[in-house]
């Protein structure tokens, strides 16, 4: 299938098409208004999204099984319930959703729910931490899948996303509904390396928290190749989102985020902070609106993006926008994109660090601010780990690099 | 005695302009040397060309340490050879730990010596007793490199480092600068204390205060990008009483 043909579908043709029912109305009739995006749709500007809606794919059929229900991890393979995991407070099920953002600006966000007749319903309604973990093997096809997590009022829960697999020129369609109930919190953290020649992933998601509710956004991408992160975020009365992006692109990798982040309820708060690397040819993208409607009164909106060029052919496409229908809040956005700093160099290099563990360490630390976001420390190195390995290809432990307050646990071990 | 350091007709420039106009200066092994001169002689010009800064353009003339020219060096070369520079302006470096930092900077130069490398409990163990005895809080250890700290605590830093790395060529730039008179003595004791019979001293800066402390066997008055006039510690009451300009330029 080609995606793009879909651009001449109206409404009841696309619902027809997908073998929808009347409950996906809103994906069909918002899908047939915003279209599969080409290379003019604003949103797509800096990323290759032609060769994708215009390659004849073959759909990668998700079977209805059985899953494994063993273990704190939820495994999804090829966009198939593998593991539902077996995690006190915590229900994973196959079902039709049909709460779908409407105001979501992102065709595909929509394509992706017509054409996944189920999604996997993850809900926590005790405190909870839980790991997922995403699987792709299928060569050579479109994978879609929806997921959906719902916590519960008054829950607070950590998920770690995480992804494995080299699934040869495939593409990942897919992303998640994630709803913060009211006085719930919801820390996800999301750690993706992608390889060169593997899938390219465009993962297309909407957030919505309710009154009082907070969320926590991570995400660290280690890019070898194309992909991009499409989210919408509604904020209820006193919500709070603080997003922190880290992204290492390589080779000739295009790869970013592209956000909206709506404060919809009075007293709303977020913060977004980015902060990209990149090497070779590799192009970052960073397109980020923040919108305060006119409801939302007293709000406080701040957002950052911060990007290091290690090599003349890198670039970097950073847009931060605010979007503002009031008087009455606090908000900020900025945008800085440069070299190492020679000062902090020639600093490293005069104590007799060679040059290039020089570069490291500033890369490191570059990276640190947004690692050091995230608290559990065993989460925390593990992605340290990650981003070591993509960075220098290789990963030494030493807990000094990063701890604070190591020194008691070495000198207690002697 | 012998030369550590040899300085031989040096000229350099900072973008176009040039600061350094035929510089000669010795060190001698085991000496303090003080180079004092008034604003925008050259003092830190010349601490930056001994150290390989991006910054300084050597044009002419050698740096001799022992006994190889080494203006074409790397910055990060000369330092695992034993030159030390403790900044007038420590720069600050989110994100590094300042132990780490510095463990990294101590194993490269022990490996450059065929000395074995710290591990990190041997490393923590003499970083914490050199840090109490500098006066330093111990939480500066696992802060990050220099960020917040207060101009006495990122010159304690510097001392910290320079009695970790045990260069052989020691050049303190403004040492003094910015310090209450606790801090000065507790920067001045951590470099008395390097002070072996073989280690060399330059001390750069603008007053004499600093000399009361670290007492000088040499005392060389830098005008105009030249060492203009070279004499014993009793030239610091001269230079109190009459200033630079009783020191004619070459």
């Amino acid at each position: 299938m080609k995606l793009d043909i879909l651009n001449a579908f109206d409404s009841s043709s696309l619902l027809k098409e997908f073998n929808a029912n009347s409950s996906k109305s809103i994906a069909s009739s918002a899908l047939a208004k915003l279209k599969v995006p080409n290379k003019k749709t604003e949103k797509y500007r800096y990323f290759d999204i032609e060769p994708l809606v215009s390659k004849d794919w073959k759909i990668c059929e998700t079977k209805e099984q059985s899953p494994e229900a063993s273990g704190k991890k939820i495994v999804i393979e090829n966009g198939a319930l593998l593991n539902s995991g077996d995690i006190d407070g915590v229900t994973v099920e196959l079902a039709e959703f049909s709460d779908i953002d409407a105001e979501h600006f992102d065709g595909l966000y929509f394509l992706s729910h017509l054409m996944a007749a189920k999604a996997i319903v993850i809900r926590c309604s005790k405190d909870c931490s839980l790991d997922i973990e995403h699987i792709y093997t299928s060569n050579e096809c479109l994978i879609n899948y929806r997921v959906v997590i719902l916590v519960d009022a008054n829950t607070h829960c950590q998920i770690s996303d995480s992804f494995k697999g080299e699934a040869k020129d495939s593409f990942i369609l897919s992303g998640y509904d994630i709803f913060v109930s009211r006085d719930a919190s919801l820390k996800f953290i999301k750690t993706h390396t992608l390889n060169s020649a593997n899938y390219t992933p465009i993962f297309t998601s909407r957030y919505k928290v309710d009154s009082n509710a907070n969320l926590k956004l991570s995400s660290f991408d280690f890019a070898f190749d194309n992909g991009l992160n499409i989210f919408r975020v509604d904020l209820k009365d006193s919500a709070n989102i603080d997003a922190s992006h880290l992204l290492y692109a390589t080779d000739s990798a295009k790869y970013g985020i592209v956000s909206e982040i709506v404060h919809e309820g009075k007293s709303s708060t977020s913060s977004q902070i980015a902060k990209s690397i990149l090497d070779k040819k590799a192009r970052g993208i960073f397109d980020a609106l923040i919108r305060v409607q006119n409801s939302a009164k007293w709000t406080k909106a701040h957002q950052n993006s911060k990007s290091v060029l290690l090599n003349s052919g890198a670039y970097m496409a950073s847009k931060p926008q605010l979007e503002i229908y009031i008087d009455d809040l606090e908000a900020s956005h900025g945008s800085t994109t440069g070299q190492l700093d020679n000062k902090q160099l020639f600093y490293l290099q005069s104590r007799g660090i060679a040059k290039d563990d020089a570069r490291k360490m500033l890369i490191l630390a570059f990276a640190h601010e947004i690692i050091a976001t995230v608290d559990d420390e065993y989460l925390a190195n593990k992605i340290y780990a990650q981003f070591e390995q993509a960075y220098y290809g290789t990963y030494e432990l030493d807990c000094m690099k990063t701890c604070v307050g190591c020194e008691e646990s070495i000198l207690g071990n002697e | 005695m012998s030369k550590v350091l040899e300085i031989k007709d040096l000229k350099a420039k900072i973008g176009d302009k040039d600061i350094l106009k035929g510089l000669n200066l010795d060190l001698e092994e085991g000496k303090v040397h003080a180079i004092m001169g008034p604003n925008g002689a050259g003092k830190s010009t010349l601490s930056k060309a001994i150290v390989g800064h991006y910054d300084v353009n050597v044009t002419d003339g050698e740096i001799i340490y022992k006994g190889k020219n080494i203006v074409e060096e790397e910055p990060e070369e000369r330092a695992l050879d034993g030159i030390f520079l403790s900044f007038q302006n420590p720069v600050e470096i989110p994100g590094v730990n300042n132990a780490y930092f510095l463990r990294t900077a101590v194993n490269a130069r022990r490996k450059h010596l065929g000395l074995p490398e710290l591990n990190a409990a041997e490393f923590l163990r003499t970083m914490k007793a050199e840090v109490a005895e500098l006066g330093m809080k111990p939480e500066l250890i696992n802060r990050s490199l220099n960020e917040g700290f207060s101009g006495g605590e990122k010159k304690r830093n510097e001392i910290l480092q320079m009695v970790m790395l045990e260069p052989e060529v020691i050049i303190l730039d403004e040492i003094d600068s910015g310090l209450d008179i606790d801090a000065l003595r507790a920067v001045s004791e951590g470099i008395n204390k390097m002070k072996d019979g073989k280690r060399s001293f330059l001390v750069i800066t603008h007053y004499s205060r600093i000399l009361d402390y670290i007492k000088p066997d040499y005392i060389h008055v830098l005008k105009n990008g030249q060492i203009v006039h070279t004499g014993g510690s009793e030239l610091v009451e001269q230079l109190e009483k009459e200033g630079y300009s009783s020191f004619e330029e070459k």
